[in-house]
C-alpha cells in the first residue's frame, strides 16, 4: 500500500527548545492513523507543520509525491488536507452553515467581478454549496434546527462535531484530527469513535488522529506511532504499542514498565 | 421599564431635540423623525400578534412621542424664541404642531404594521416606505422652508464613505484609522482628469471611475506593507497613511526630477499645492443641463443613486464567497488560512473594495464643491467616519447608515444650531465672559471620542448589531381557526 503522507527527518526548534526531534513518519493511504504521547511531546506542533501553519526547521514533508515544506497553510488545505484544532477554533459569530461553507472556500470558483455582476454560475455554485453544507452538517449528526445558530452558542459536543464538518468541507484526502474528543463524555466519544470510521469507511478519506484518550486509539487505530518529548519512540499495531516499555515509561514514568510487568506476571500466576 | 415605553421615548427624545433645537417649521420633521425611529424600535420589543395589535401599538407608542415632539415645539416657540428675538407666532406654532401629529403618527402605525409581516414582506414594506422618505424629502425641505439640503449632501457622502469604510473594518476586521486618504485620493485623481489644471477635462461621468480605479489601486499599494500586522500595528501604519497623503498632496506642486543631470520634471505642478484643483467639471444631464450649485435637487439624488447602487453591489459581495472569506478573516484570521482562504488576497480585496467606495464618494464631492484642498481630508474625517461605523453597528449597513445619520446631523446640524441658540440666549442674557465660546466647534471632537468610549463600554455591538443576533424574536403570527 502506498503512503499518503511521508516525513523525513522533522525537525522544530522554538529558540533553545526541540519541540520536534528528526521524525520520521508514515501515514498509509486508507488508513486510521494515531499519533500519541504525553502533554507536551509535539503532537499539534508536528500537526502545525504539516498544515504550513509553522516552518520546519528541518526535514521534508511529502503529501501524495508532493512537498509541502513552505506552503502557506491555504495551498496545503487546498492539496487535500484537512483538519480541526485542540481549542476550538470556529468562527465565533458566523452561523454553523456558514462555517461549513468557508470550508468550502478553496473549491469554489467566484470572483468579485462574477459576485459583482450575480452570474447564473456563481448563483448556482452558492446554493449548490449551501446544500452541501447542510448534508454534512447532517453527515456530522448536527440537528438541522442548529443550522443557522450562530457557532459560539452551540452545545460544546456540537461545535466538535461542526469542526469536523467544516474540515471535510475543503474535501480533504486526508483529515487531521487534533483531540476531537476532548471534553467530551463517554457516549460523546463513542458517537464520535463512529462518525470517524463512517469518514474514512464511507468517503475513503484517510484519517491521522492525536488523541488522549487509550480506548479510543487502541479501538480504532491500524497504525500507532508515539511521541515523547519531540521524538518518536515507537510505532506499530496498537497491539505492539500496548505493550512496549519505552510507551508505558513515557506516559507512567521511569520504573514504571517493570512494575506493570511484575503485576501482568503476578496476575497470571 | 417596559421596552415598547422605552422605544416609543427614543423615536419621542429624538424628536423633542430636533423640534427644540432647530426652531421652524422643523417640528414638523420631528414629528415624521420621532415616527420613523418609533415604528422602527417597537415591534422589536415585543412580538405582536395581528395587524390590529400592531395598530393599536402603533397608535399607542406615537401617543408618547408625539407628546414629546409637541413639547419640545412649543418650549422653542414659547419660551426660547422671544428671548432669542423671534417673537411668538401662534399660527405657526399650529401648523408645527399639527403637521407633526398628521406625519408623525400615520408614519408610525404603518411602521409596526410593516414590522410584523413576515421578513421578505416586511423588507419590501421597508424599503417602500424608506423610499418614499427619501424621494420626497428635498420638496418637504423645501416647503418648510428648512434649507437643510446643503447639510444633506455631504452627509450622504460620508455615509456613503461609512458603508466603505465597513467593509475593511467591519467585514474584514482591519482597523483601518486613515481611511480618509482613499477619500482624498479619489477626488483628487476626479479633479486632475476634470479640471482645467492639467488641461484635461473630462467629463464627471468618466473622471469618477478614474477616482474608483486610482482609489482601488492606491487601496492594493498603501495596504500591501500592512499585510503582517495585525489588531494596534495595523492601526498605528494606517493611522500614518492617512497623515501622509494629505501632506503628500500638499508638497506635490513643484516636482523636479531629474534623471543624469536631464531635467525631466522641472516645478511641475502635481497637485495644485496649498491652493488645490479648481474649478473641477460638474456633472451634466440631457435634461437637467449642467448640474448647478444653487439647486441641490439633481446633486441629492446623484448622490443617493450612487449609494443605492453602493449598497446593492457590497450587499452581494457581502453574502458571497469572498464576504464569508472577510468574515472569517475578522473571526480568526489562522483559522482562516487552514481552511483555504488566501489571506493576502481577501486582506487587499477588502482594502482596495473599500478604497474604491470611498474613491467614488471624492470624485462626488469634489465635483459638488467644485474645488478640493489637502485639508479637507485630515484624521478627524477618519476618526468621524470610524465613530459612524462604530455607533452603528460594525459589519452591519442599516446600522452603519444609522450610525452616520446620527452622527452626521449632530456635527452638521445639530451642534451648530444649538451653539446659535446658545449664544443668542447667552448674548440676552448678557453674560459676556462665555461669549467666546463656540459649542459646535469646540466640543466637536470631545462628542467624537466621548461616544467611541461611551460606546465601546455600553454598547460594543453597536445600535443595531450585525447578523442575526439583531432579531432574537421574530414576531409570532397566530393563526385562528375559524370554525
Ligand atoms: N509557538 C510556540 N512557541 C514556543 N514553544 C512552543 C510553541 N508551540 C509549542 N511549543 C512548545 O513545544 C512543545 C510541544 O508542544 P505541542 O503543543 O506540540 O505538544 P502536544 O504534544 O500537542 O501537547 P498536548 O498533548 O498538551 O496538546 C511544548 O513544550 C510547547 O510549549
Ligand atoms: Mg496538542
Amino acid at each position: 500500500m502506498t503512503n499518503i503522507l511521508e516525513t523525513r527527518g522533522v525537525t522544530k526548534q522554538f529558540g533553545g527548545l526541540t519541540a520536534v526531534n528528526d521524525v520520521n513518519f508514515n501515514v498509509r493511504q486508507g488508513s486510521i492513523t494515531s499519533l500519541i504521547g504525553p502533554n507536551g511531546a509535539g503532537k499539534t506542533t508536528f500537526f502545525n507543520m504539516i498544515t504550513g501553519l509553522y516552518v520546519p526547521t528541518a526535514g521534508s514533508i511529502v503529501f501524495s509525491g508532493r512537498s509541502l515544506v513552505g506552503l502557506k497553510p491555504h495551498d496545503v488545505t487546498a492539496a487535500g488536507i484537512g483538519r480541526t484544532f485542540q481549542n476550538i477554533r470556529l468562527f465565533a459569530n458566523m452561523t454553523a452553515v456558514e462555517n461549513v461553507m468557508v470550508g468550502m472556500h478553496t473549491r469554489m470558483r467566484a470572483g468579485v467581478l462574477g459576485i459583482l455582476a450575480n452570474v447564473v454560475g456563481v448563483r448556482r455554485e452558492e446554493a449548490d454549496s449551501r446544500q452541501k453544507a447542510h448534508e454534512l452538517l447532517d453527515y456530522v449528526g448536527l440537528d438541522a434546527s442548529r443550522a443557522d445558530d450562530v457557532s459560539k452558542n452551540l452545545p460544546y459536543g456540537d461545535q466538535r462535531r461542526l469542526e469536523i464538518a467544516r474540515a471535510l468541507a475543503t474535501d480533504p484526502q486526508l483529515l487531521l484530527l487534533d483531540e476531537p474528543t476532548a471534553g467530551m463524555n463517554p457516549q460523546e466519544t463513542a458517537e464520535l469513535t463512529q462518525l470517524i470510521r463512517r469518514i474514512r469507511d464511507e468517503r475513503g478519506i484517510t484519517i491521522l488522529l492525536i488523541e488522549h484518550d487509550m480506548k479510543l486509539v487502541m479501538d480504532i487505530s491500524e497504525a500507532i506511532t508515539v511521541l515523547d518529548r519531540g521524538t518518536k519512540i515507537a510505532e506499530g499495531l496498537p497491539s505492539d504499542i500496548r505493550s512496549n516499555e519505552q510507551v508505558i515509561e513515557a506516559y507512567l514514568g521511569r520504573g514504571a514498565a517493570a512494575m506493570a510487568q511484575k503485576q501482568t506476571q503476578q496476575g497470571g500466576a | 421599564m417596559n421596552t415598547r415605553i422605552r422605544s416609543s421615548l427614543i423615536g419621542g427624545l429624538f424628536g423633542f431635540a430636533i423640534a427644540l433645537i432647530s426652531g421652524g417649521f422643523a417640528g414638523i420633521l420631528a414629528g415624521l423623525v420621532a415616527g420613523l425611529i418609533n415604528g422602527f424600535s417597537v415591534p422589536q420589543a415585543e412580538p405582536l400578534n395581528n395587524r390590529a395589535g400592531a395598530v393599536r401599538q402603533g397608535l399607542v407608542a406615537s401617543l408618547i412621542a408625539s407628546v414629546l415632539t409637541i413639547l419640545g415645539i412649543v418650549i422653542r416657540s414659547v419660551l426660547i424664541d422671544p428671548v432669542i428675538g423671534t417673537p411668538l407666532n401662534i399660527t405657526s406654532l399650529l401648523i408645527s404642531i399639527i403637521g407633526a401629529l398628521i406625519l408623525g403618527i400615520p408614519v408610525c402605525v404603518i411602521m409596526c404594521v410593516i414590522r410584523t409581516e413576515p421578513p421578505a414582506r416586511e423588507r419590501i414594506g421597508l424599503a417602500i416606505v424608506i423610499g418614499i422618505v427619501l424621494v420626497t424629502y428635498p420638496w418637504l425641505d423645501q416647503f418648510l422652508n428648512l434649507r437643510f439640503m446643503n447639510e444633506v449632501i455631504p452627509v450622504l457622502v460620508f455615509i456613503l464613505m461609512a458603508l466603505g469604510l465597513n467593509i475593511v473594518v467591519g467585514y474584514a476586521g482591519l482597523l483601518d484609522l486613515g481611511y480618509a486618504a482613499f477619500f482624498a485620493i479619489g477626488a483628487y485623481a476626479a479633479g486632475m482628469v476634470s479640471s482645467p489644471h492639467f488641461g484635461i477635462s473630462w467629463s464627471f461621468w468618466l473622471a469618477i471611475w478614474v477616482a474608483a480605479a486610482v482609489a482601488a489601486l492606491f487601496g492594493l499599494i498603501l495596504g500591501s506593507p500592512t499585510l503582517p500586522l495585525r489588531g494596534d500595528y495595523l492601526a498605528i501604519v494606517t493611522l500614518g497613511f492617512g497623515e501622509i497623503v494629505p501632506i503628500a498632496i500638499k508638497n506635490l506642486d513643484k516636482v523636479t526630477i531629474n534623471i543624469w543631470n536631464y531635467p525631466l520634471l522641472v516645478d511641475f505642478d502635481f497637485t495644485g499645492g496649498t491652493k488645490g484643483i479648481n474649478p473641477i467639471n460638474r456633472p451634466w444631464l440631457p435634461v437637467i443641463g449642467e448640474f448647478s450649485p444653487s439647486t441641490p435637487i439633481p446633486w441629492y439624488f446623484l448622490i443617493l443613486g450612487i449609494m443605492l447602487i453602493s449598497i446593492f453591489f457590497i450587499s452581494r459581495l457581502r453574502n458571497s464567497r469572498l464576504g464569508r472569506a472577510w468574515t472569517a478573516l475578522r473571526e480568526d484570521e489562522l483559522a482562516a488560512g487552514a481552511m483555504g482562504i488566501n489571506t493576502v488576497n481577501v486582506k487587499l480585496l477588502a482594502f482596495a473594495i473599500g478604497a474604491t467606495v470611498s474613491g467614488l464618494a471624492g470624485a462626488f464631492y469634489g465635483s459638488y464643491i467644485s474645488a478640493i484642498f489637502p485639508e479637507s481630508f485630515r484624521f478627524d474625517v477618519s476618526v468621524m467616519l470610524l465613530c459612524m461605523v462604530i455607533l452603528g453597528g460594525l459589519g452591519n449597513m442599516s446600522g452603519v447608515i444609522l450610525g452616520g445619520i446620527i452622527i452626521q446631523f449632530a456635527d452638521r446640524l445639530f451642534l451648530p444650531q444649538f451653539s446659535t441658540v446658545v449664544q443668542k440666549l447667552i448674548v440676552a442674557s448678557g453674560n459676556e465672559s462665555l461669549r467666546e465660546v463656540n459649542f459646535a466647534s469646540d466640543f466637536r471632537l470631545l462628542l467624537f471620542g466621548l461616544t467611541l468610549v461611551l460606546m465601546m463600554i455600553l454598547r460594543p455591538q453597536g445600535l443595531v448589531p450585525s447578523g442575526r443576533a439583531a432579531r432574537v424574536m421574530p414576531p409570532v403570527k397566530v393563526e385562528v381557526p375559524h370554525d
